[in-house]
């Protein structure tokens, strides 16, 4: 069985994957198919259908309802711009009283995002509600896309350049979008 | 007729400056009758009102004409202590009029034009109506929801989107069930609120606001039934699906539907039996309560035999209300499982009687 949203929207993979998946989804969905995690998944993978943030994409990546993969097109005006960068988004079962395990998949250079794709961003960890979405999980992306928090940094190196030389600092950032997110 | 006479002296005299407006109002409603009824002269007369009065009502009436057979109505209600034309035949006549133009009558012909002109002004009407008006938007109310849960048409209100974002949770994303209000005035699912506040610690999940100790456990009755007026399917489904949940969970082997639906009326019979037994221990508190007054003035015999009497009443209405309530919530309950809570009621309903009256003797 297929997920609507992860069919049309991704590349699809292999098909010898789907075999091999099908066996273990079956398993899962007997499992914890009513739960209210499940339902909530549901619920906002309907949302996102229905009204997608700009510049966003994300659904579940195949079967399995609780990992997706999301798109975030680098914003206009950004050292990002037009750059498709791939996020992982793994939800954890007791959803939403915990926050989702967001990864860069696509290589960027920015101080809030680390060599391994992990996010420094204080709603994925700490500061979680389970009042946010993912719709406002990726909003908050696009906004670090458009203002890095320095503060806060999973790269402090990257922080000091962002702060004391900020041209350079765009300038690596584009080259990497060339390199990487193109 | 007495009566009639100011409204003649309205068109004669009114020769000053406004001559022009009440001939047109003249020819517009052949009559002046149409807006000064003999009861409102009358009415007047009562009041002590001259003619000039009269007259300046008069335009009043042609400026506002709603406003003043409201205000008129409500004032011969006041007066005559009757009403003139009962809300429920001037409802027959509205719904007949819609289907067969009707002999005109004057009066109710200025009443009808000024309630065809809109439907926002029919509403405000229907608030200025009397109780009798109230109480049958009230049975309309509870005919719709019994004839939505008999699975028609719901009903359409046009920001029904609108409002089923604001009373949805923003934890599960659904209405909110039986919803619970923070200190900082956030609804949510009572069972998602204290989840959240057990694993995500004592914050309000929307603002961040530290939530107050045991507050956040309690329903919000109003919201919760104003929910459960406007979205009756959604209620229904998430009462099942949690029913559902929780046979899963105690027999977790699968079954035909047949089977899962008598699972649920057995869940049902355990939660009116507990249910009751609340009651019993309620009144075992107050029964104590009693025996503890009774030893400390074994005089007070009289006030004793009252209190005996009042908890009798009160376990009666307890009884009828969580009957009341469980029915309404599980209406697909089978009837075997429905006498043999009635039994069980009535037997503990007895067994109250003859302790109280033991009590008394």
């Amino acid at each position: 069985m297929m997920t609507p949203g992860g069919s049309g929207r991704f590349r699809p993979l292999p098909t010898a994957m789907y075999a091999g998946y099908s066996g273990t989804a079956s398993s899962w969905v007997a499992k914890t198919s009513v739960s209210a995690s499940g339902k909530r998944i549901q619920r906002e993978m309907a949302e996102l259908n229905v009204d997608p943030p700009t510049d966003c994409s994300a659904g579940p990546k195949g079967d399995n309802l609780y990992h997706w993969i999301a798109t975030i097109i680098g914003p206009l005006g950004t050292p990002y711009e037009g750059g498709i960068f791939f996020l992982d988004i793994i939800f954890p079962s007791d959803y939403p009283f915990k926050p989702p395990k967001v990864v860069f998949k696509t290589r960027i250079y920015h101080c809030n995002v680390d060599t391994a794709g992990n996010l420094s961003v204080e709603i994925l960890r700490d500061s979680w509600s389970p009042a946010l979405t993912i719709t406002k999980v990726l909003q908050a992306m696009r906004s670090i896309f458009l203002k890095p928090e320095p503060y806060n940094p999973a790269l402090p190196v990257i922080t000091r350049l962002y702060l004391s030389d900020r041209e350079k600092h765009d300038e690596v950032a584009k080259e990497w979008t060339l390199r990487f997110a193109k | 007729m007495v009566n009639e006479t100011p409204s003649k002296v309205t068109i004669d005299r009114s020769g000053n400056g406004s001559k022009e407006a009440s001939i047109t109002r003249q020819k517009n409603s052949e009559n002046a009758e149409i807006f000064i009824s003999p009861r409102f002269k009358s009415a007047a007369a009562m009041a002590g009102w001259d003619e000039e009065d009269l007259i300046l009502a008069s335009f009043f009436v042609d400026d506002t004409p709603e406003r003043i057979s409201s205000k008129r109505r409500r004032r011969s209600n006041l007066l005559f202590k009757i009403t003139p034309t009962s809300s429920g035949s001037r409802r027959k006549q509205r719904i007949k009029q819609s289907a067969i133009p009707l002999p005109v009558v004057d009066l109710e012909k200025v009443i009808r034009q000024e309630e065809e002109k809109s439907a926002e002004k029919k509403k405000k009407k229907k608030e200025v109506k009397g109780e009798t008006q109230e109480e049958e938007m009230r049975k309309g109310k509870e005919e719709k929801i019994i004839s939505e849960q008999k699975s028609s048409p719901p009903v359409v209100l046009p920001c029904i989107d609108k409002l089923r974002d604001e009373l949805s949770c923003a934890i599960c994303l659904e209405i909110c069930f039986e919803p619970s209000t923070t200190s900082c005035g956030h609804s949510f699912c009572k069972k998602c609120l204290r989840s959240a506040a057990d694993k995500c610690g004592r914050k309000c999940p929307k603002c961040r606001q530290l939530i107050g100790n045991g507050r956040y456990c309690t329903v919000n009755t109003v919201l919760w039934n104003t929910i459960q007026l406007l979205f009756p399917k959604e209620v229904e489904a998430q009462r099942a699906a949690a029913s559902a949940n929780l046979n899963g969970k105690e027999t977790p082997s699968p079954r035909n539907p047949n089977q899962r639906l008598r699972g649920r009326n057995r869940e049902t019979a355990v939660q009116q039996e507990r249910l009751q037994r609340e009651d019993l221990s309620r009144l075992l508190v107050s029964e104590e309560r009693s025996e503890r007054r009774n030893n400390r003035a074994a005089g007070v015999r009289l006030d004793q035999d009252r209190d005996a009497a009042l908890a009798l009443r009160l376990q009666r209405q307890e009884f009828a209300s969580a009957f009341g309530v469980t029915t309404t919530a599980a209406r697909a309950s089978s009837s075997s499982s429905a006498s043999s809570n009635l039994s069980l009621a009535r037997a503990n309903l007895r067994a109250m009687a003859s302790r109280a009256v033991r009590r008394q003797g």
